[in-house]
Formats: C-alpha cells, sequence, structure tokens
C-alpha cells in the first residue's frame, strides 16, 4: 500500500489548471521529491496532500484511505513551510511541542519528546528561545523537529531549504537525508533545485505546466530524460536539433551521428539528441565515437571544472567540460575562436522527441 | 567599498584623512537653517500654551480666567459635587467602555472577514470600509438623529453608544488589519497542519500576534469616544448627558472655572488611556508598542 497515491487528481484556480490529471503513487519510506520551476503546480499538489486545497477532480489516498472530506487538522501528515511559519510568540519548545499538546500527550511525555527531538536537529540549549533570535539556519531545524515531533505518516517539506544560503543548504541536504534515513517516514519534498532533488531522492517527478513529465530515480532521471524537458531542467542542457536518417540523426549542422533511436522513431522525423557535458570528449577521441567540429566561443570558470562552449553551427552550441585537475595547464587549454573537435560514445546520446 | 574600510588592520583610506580637518571648520550658516527650531517652538507654543493655561487656572483660587492668584482645588470639588456632572462623568465613561467593547469585538472580527475570506466583493469592501472615517462627523451624527427620530427609538445614552460604535468600527479594522495582513497565512496553515481546529488556530496562533493591536484600537476608540462631542451632541437625550456636551450646555449659560478642572481632567483621561495603549503591550511582554501598532511601523 502506498503512502499517498493520487488518482487522476486535477486542481484548477478559476480557468488556470495548476495541476492536471496526475497519477502518481509515493511509497512508504521513500524520499520522494516534485521537481519543477516555479508555476509548475508542485508545491498545490503538496498543499492538496496537507488538506489546505481541496482537489476539483480524482482522489487522494494517504495509507490506502482517501481524503477529500478530512480537514488538515486530522490528517496524519505534517508539512515544513518555506517560510519555516513558526509561532513567533512561542519559544523554540512551545513550537516544538504545539502538535503534541493539541493531542493531548501527556505533559511528562511531551518533555522527553521534544528533548529527543531538538537533539535529532542539534538545536539543544536553545529551548527557550524566541524564534526571532534564531539563525535562518536554527529556524529550519526547529519547523522541521516541529514537523517530525508528531509522527506523521508522511512528512511535506516545501522548499524547506530555499532560503538558505549554499553552503549551509548544501549541510542541510546532508542532514535532511540523514534524519529521514534514521526516523524512516516518507518524505515528499517539494524544490526547484535539480541538484538537490538528485542528491536527496529516492525518486524524482519531474512538472511542467500540471503534469508530471517524467518520474524516476535520479539516475533515470539524468541518464535517460524522457523529453527536451527534462533534459534541459535536469542539468546543463546539451540539445542538438536533428532529423532521423537512417537509423542515425542527421544533425542541423550538417553531421549525421549514430545514436539509439526510439522504438517508433520514422525516417525524417525531427528528433533532439541529448548529450551531458561531462560525456563529451574534448580532441583526444576514441575509436567509434560521433565526432563534430565547431568554434569555442565560451569559456565558464565553475572551479573543479571549465564550461567550454563551442559553437558547431550558428545557434547550435554545445557545452563540453575541461576537467582543472592536477595535470591541467594553463598554456594547453582551448581558448575563444579555436578551433575544437567534440566526441562521445553513441551509447551516451540520448534522442529525444 | 565598506568591505575594504571594515577590514581591521587595513590602511585607512586617505579620503577619510582629508576629511577631518574639514569637519572643523566653521559651519556654513546654512548647514543647520536656525528658523526651523523657530518654526517648531512656535508649534509648540500654539498648541500647548492653551492647554497649559487651562490646566494652570484650573487650580486658580479666584474665579479670574485672567490672572492667577493662587493655588486651590476648589473647582474640582465644585466638579466632583455637583450631582449633574458626575453623572455626566459617568455617562461618558460609560458610553467609551460599552463603545470600546463592541466596536472592538465587530472591528476584529471584521477585519478577520475582510483580510481572510477573499471573495470578489472584498475588494470593494475594504474600501466601503473606510467611509465612516470620512463621513463629516456633522452628517453621520444628523442622519443617526434621523434615523432614531424616524424609527421612534427614544434618545438617551443607548442611542449615543450605538451612533459611537458604527463610527468606532472602522478605526478598529483599519488597526487590526494591518497587522492582521502582516501575520502569514502560513503561520495559521502551520497551526492546522499541527492538528488545531479553525478555533484553537485562531486562539492559539492568530489572537496572540493580534491583541496588542486590538487593545491599541480598544483604546484609541475609548479617547475617541470620550471626547467625542458632534454624535453625542446630536444623539444624546435629556439626561445624563455626556460630558463633553454637559460643559457645551453650562458655556452658554457664562464660562466658569469649573470647565478648566473639567478639561484637564478629561485630559488627564486621554493621557492616560493613550499612555495604557502604548506601555501595555511592552509591559505585557511585547516587544512593540501599541504607538508603532498605530501608526503601522512595525518591524517585519
Amino acid at each position: 500500500m502506498s503512502a499517498i497515491r493520487f488518482e487522476t487528481v486535477t486542481k484548477r484556480f478559476g480557468e488556470t489548471v495548476a495541476v492536471r490529471a496526475l497519477d502518481l503513487a509515493v511509497e512508504k519510506g521513500e524520499f520522494f521529491s516534485l521537481l519543477g520551476p516555479s508555476g509548475c503546480g508542485k508545491t498545490t499538489t503538496l498543499r492538496m496532500v496537507a488538506g489546505f486545497e481541496q482537489p476539483s477532480e480524482g482522489r487522494i489516498y494517504l495509507d490506502g484511505e482517501p481524503v477529500e472530506t478530512v480537514p488538515p487538522y486530522k490528517r496524519h501528515v505534517n508539512t515544513v513551510f518555506q517560510s519555516y511559519a513558526l509561532f513567533e510568540h512561542l519559544s523554540v519548545e512551545d513550537n516544538v511541542a504545539f502538535g503534541l499538546k493539541r493531542q493531548k500527550v501527556p505533559r511528562g511525555e511531551i518533555r522527553t519528546r521534544v528533548a529527543e527531538a531538538l537533539e535529532l536537529v542539534e538545536l539543544r540549549g536553545r529551548e527557550k528561545a524566541r524564534p526571532r533570535e534564531l539563525s535562518g539556519g536554527q529556524k529550519q531545524r526547529v519547523a522541521l523537529a516541529r514537523a517530525l515531533e508528531n509522527r506523521p505518516s508522511v512528512l511535506l517539506l516545501d522548499e524547506p531549504l530555499g532560503a538558505l544560503d549554499l553552503q549551509l543548504r548544501k549541510q542541510m541536504q546532508v542532514e535532511l537525508k540523514g534524519i529521514q534515513r534514521e526516523v524512516g517516514i516518507t518524505f515528499l519534498y517539494v524544490t526547484h533545485d535539480q541538484e538537490e532533488a538528485l542528491a536527496m531522492s529516492d525518486r524524482i517527478a519531474v512538472m511542467e505546466d500540471g503534469e508530471v513529465m517524467q518520474c524516476g530515480s535520479p539516475e533515470e532521471i539524468y541518464e535517460q530524460p524522457s523529453g527536451p524537458f527534462v533534459a534541459g531542467f535536469i542539468g546543463i542542457s546539451n540539445l542538438l536539433s536533428g532529423v532521423v536518417d537512417n537509423g542515425g540523426v542527421k544533425l542541423a549542422s550538417g553531421v549525421t551521428c549514430a545514436a539509439e533511436l526510439p522504438g517508433d522513431c520514422a525516417q525524417g522525423s525531427e528528433v533532439h539528441v541529448s548529450v551531458r557535458p561531462e560525456k563529451i570528449w574534448l580532441d583526444e577521441l576514441q575509436e567509434g565515437m560521433v565526432s563534430v567540429e565547431g568554434t569555442v566561443v565560451e569559456r565558464v570558470y565553475v572551479g573543479t571544472t571549465t564550461q567550454v562552449i563551442v559553437e558547431l553551427a550558428p545557434g547550435m552550441r554545445l557545452t563540453a567540460l575541461e576537467q582543472n585537475t592536477a595535470r591541467a595547464r594553463s598554456d594547453d587549454r582551448w581558448e575563444i575562436g579555436d578551433r575544437v573537435r567534440l566526441g562521445w560514445h553513441p551509447e551516451h546520446a540520448r534522442v529525444l522527441r | 567599498m565598506s568591505t575594504v574600510e571594515s577590514r581591521p588592520g587595513a590602511p585607512r583610506p586617505p579620503a577619510a584623512v582629508t576629511r577631518e580637518p574639514a569637519a572643523e571648520k566653521p559651519a556654513k550658516p546654512f548647514d543647520r537653517p536656525r528658523f526651523l527650531k523657530l518654526f517648531i517652538g512656535l508649534f509648540f507654543l500654539f498648541s500647548f500654551a492653551p492647554i497649559v493655561l487651562v490646566v494652570l487656572f484650573s487650580f486658580n483660587s479666584s474665579r479670574s480666567l485672567q490672572d492667577f492668584q493662587g493655588f486651590s482645588v476648589r473647582w474640582y470639588e465644585t466638579f466632583f459635587e455637583s450631582e449633574s456632572l458626575r453623572d455626566s462623568l459617568l455617562a461618558s465613561v460609560q458610553i467609551a467602555l460599552v463603545t470600546m467593547l463592541i466596536a472592538t469585538l465587530i472591528g476584529t472580527l471584521l477585519a478577520y472577514g475582510l483580510v481572510r475570506a477573499r471573495t470578489r466583493a472584498s475588494g470593494a469592501l475594504n474600501i466601503l470600509m473606510l467611509v465612516p472615517l470620512v463621513t463629516p462627523e456633522i452628517v453621520a451624527g444628523a442622519s443617526a438623529l434621523l434615523l432614531f427620530t424616524q424609527i421612534g427609538f427614544e434618545l438617551s445614552l443607548t442611542t449615543i453608544m450605538l451612533a459611537h460604535i458604527t463610527f468606532s468600527i472602522s478605526y478598529v479594522t483599519v488597526v487590526v488589519r494591518a497587522r492582521l495582513a502582516a501575520i502569514s497565512r502560513d503561520v495559521e496553515d502551520a497551526a492546522m497542519d499541527l492538528g488545531a481546529t479553525r478555533l484553537a488556530t485562531f486562539r492559539l496562533v492568530t489572537l496572540p500576534a493580534l491583541w496588542p493591536a486590538i487593545l491599541a484600537a480598544g483604546l484609541l476608540v475609548f479617547a475617541l469616544s470620550f471626547d467625542d462631542f458632534v454624535l453625542s451632541f446630536f444623539t444624546t437625550g435629556e439626561s445624563p448627558q455626556p460630558l463633553p456636551v454637559r460643559i457645551w450646555t453650562q458655556i452658554r449659560f457664562g464660562v466658569r472655572p469649573t470647565i478648566n478642572a473639567i478639561g484637564t481632567f478629561m485630559l488627564v483621561v486621554s493621557i492616560v488611556t493613550i499612555g495604557l495603549a502604548l506601555l501595555l503591550p511592552r509591559l505585557l511582554g511585547r516587544r512593540e508598542s501599541g504607538l508603532k501598532v498605530l501608526l503601522g511601523r512595525e518591524g517585519a
């Protein structure tokens, strides 16, 4: 039995359709992410699970039970809000104890459980502090402890790391994943940050315009994107347009490259070829590789690597990565204007329609 | 640039060195215009002089309203010994209290409804609600009088209260609405998410965040109602009349020093009320004072 199941759920706000015929099942104990650009319907989906919004059509099941008639305060799910939504007039301790008090848990038990929760999020010693005295990261932990404290069957997280700076976000990603593994609760995680989703999730659903474009493990999503949108949204997009030609793809630049075609690709139909930047070789090519040629138009230094952007034909660009390893020499690199040969193994290219 | 200057041990930028002798030069005559001080002085003189005179002459031992002849509290004695004046004072306090309680309750609920229940009409309602604030009081008073006489409602303290409540609701709504709009909807959602019913959410989360504004609004309404003249004048019955109306009636038969004592007394009541609005939230452990709530100058 799934922890959450959406059955052709549609949500409309007036004329606009926020979520369109969503069918999705989140399994127990899973770290499941809804990933997509803002306005794709991911937060609305989350709010429907919490009970703040009602589906216009379709049903949502929590632990197998339909929940359309269950108000938010009776659902066995808890939410971590992007804004944290802490109660400013209550101390950290009372914030965390809020849910337990509503459930009329005995006072002694509340005290020990709150202490445990604060231990888990490493906030011991700040029990009496008011939310306004805490840093962003600490507020985030209080919000997490407050939600986890009720031992929900599903924890809903709405871009919980969105307001933190990069350093802290990376650290919290690891901690969140660790906490999820420790408590074993199903996490439904909403984010627009593809790196975050890839790093933490067991499975990801990529959404666009209220629809799930692809649902799968991070590897599947990254290595085998189902379409141009997913390929473009996850990682750096290297999308080359072309037409199917004799079992390969004839690119707009004129080169025909060998690639594994999806089952029903008619000769001459328009497709995209997607190659991840890290799969592209610069200059020293191997036997059996697809080879193209172009001019370096941009170099973007990003620390461990430098992105080399190569123009194959007007409007047709590829990004390749140059490793900034110990062996790399500053006098031997590709400069803007250099002609360069790029290549990749055919199995690393994906043909998308 | 500021990062350079604040770095400890970094050499001081040359600009800072050259700036120092410049500061020792005599200030130009236009740097701080003296006439501004004059304006401020005149402002305070004109606003406070009449009040100071009233307070001063309320303690005058003679009947004279021109020269101060010695300290005495005889006019206060006359004030409190006069049964009709005592009744008027009591009536004014009653009116102000009832108005405060009822207008605060209705105004708060109205604010909650306007902010939280988003309907097609809420835009229009939000503006309509301001109408009582801009209606000339004389119009409000006259129309209230017409209404009461038309439906045969005998003029009494009740009619004054009704008029005051109607007039005050908007003040409460404006003050409370501003605070309510600053409370994130997420916080209320979070409370419901954690198992609080709608009512419990309002009691445990919304109200605690709202009550400094409610308190401030209530005290403001008390002060407004206590010294209101126009509305009271139109809607009052024969007796007892509220204090401001009573003073006006008395003045028609000649200005007597008792007026100074009553005026001073009302001044003290108003100052105490406003003072409470400012201090109570702070004394009860809130950081924002009522003044900030009233002026909408709260931290985020």
